[in-house]
């Protein structure tokens, strides 16, 4: 299939894989770490088995809140975990109404290698679907992604500031 | 177009940087001077203008010096609708990739206090 809506992302982490697993698949670590800033992820559920449930609810001061329910394919504790939004828990499929906020169906695998020095090498794959539909779907979602970044940056500066 | 993978790694490499990211977020808002952009980041001025330097290689951004102002301008048509997608989703991880890097670095502290 294609390969060319794939992205793949690796970083050198600076802590041991066991620490990375544990803050990776155990909820109340994700709740800490998945949304960006000012949203919240108050609700987190994950099962580490196939067909397991990858539950995340995210909300936001604007009275966002998204819920994506994903499927978990592969669980290899300290190695490797790969879900898919294409289905929910138990492979149901997901529905996807195309409103752009609903999801969109990806692939993610995760892994996670010894990066000597109790470092941890992490790769991440996502596979997305064709995206030639999403046109404007990528208007909006680049446009919402660039000013969250923004905030998140004009955030960091004052916080820099404060402490500085 | 897609299949054009030197220039989309240049786009991507430009895009990997939480700097440069807050500099196109400013960017995507209009146009900037230099110390218009470097007014809001936590870095000396010529850590800047080296930001700058690699955004202007991928040709995400250009700029134009009239008298003493140099003016930075976002190049959107560089990137076609799915590049852009792309991209999204790209920095979308690496920020969320980010933000996990700084969880575990707080609890590496909390472990070891």
């Amino acid at each position: 299939m294609t390969e060319k809506f794939d992205l793949s992302i690796e970083r050198t982490l600076d802590a041991p894989r066991d620490l990375v697993w544990k803050a990776w698949t155990s909820p109340d670590h994700i709740k800490r770490w998945w949304a960006p800033r000012p949203y919240q992820t108050p609700e987190v559920e994950v099962e580490l088995k196939p067909g397991g449930k990858f539950f995340t609810r995210m909300t936001g001061p604007d009275g966002f809140d998204y819920s994506g329910t994903a499927c978990v394919l592969e669980v290899v504790p300290n190695e490797r975990i790969v879900w898919t939004t294409t289905m929910k828990d138990g492979y149901r499929p997901n529905a996807f109404a195309g409103d752009g906020c609903d999801g969109f169906p990806f692939t993610a695998v995760h892994t996670f290698e010894d990066g000597g020095d109790g470092k941890t090498r992490y790769t991440a794959t996502v596979m997305h679907a064709n995206a030639k539909d999403r046109d404007a779907h990528a208007a909006m979602g680049f446009d919402g992604g660039w000013a969250t970044c923004a905030d998140q940056m004009a955030e960091v500066a004052r916080e820099l500031a404060v402490t500085s | 177009m897609l299949n054009d993978s030197p220039k989309l790694d240049r786009t991507f490499q430009a895009l990997s940087d939480p700097i440069r990211r807050g500099m196109l977020a400013r960017l995507s808002r209009g146009p900037a001077s230099v110390s218009e952009l470097a007014a809001p980041l936590p870095i000396s001025l010529p850590a800047v203008l080296q930001h700058l330097k690699a955004l202007e290689a991928s040709g995400l951004v250009a700029s134009r010096k009239a008298g003493r102002v140099r003016t930075v301008r976002l190049e959107p048509e560089v990137l076609s609708a799915a590049e852009r997608w792309l991209g999204e989703q790209r920095s979308q991880w690496e920020a969320r990739v980010d933000r996990f890097e700084a969880h575990l670095a707080t609890i590496t502290k909390e472990e070891t206090e």
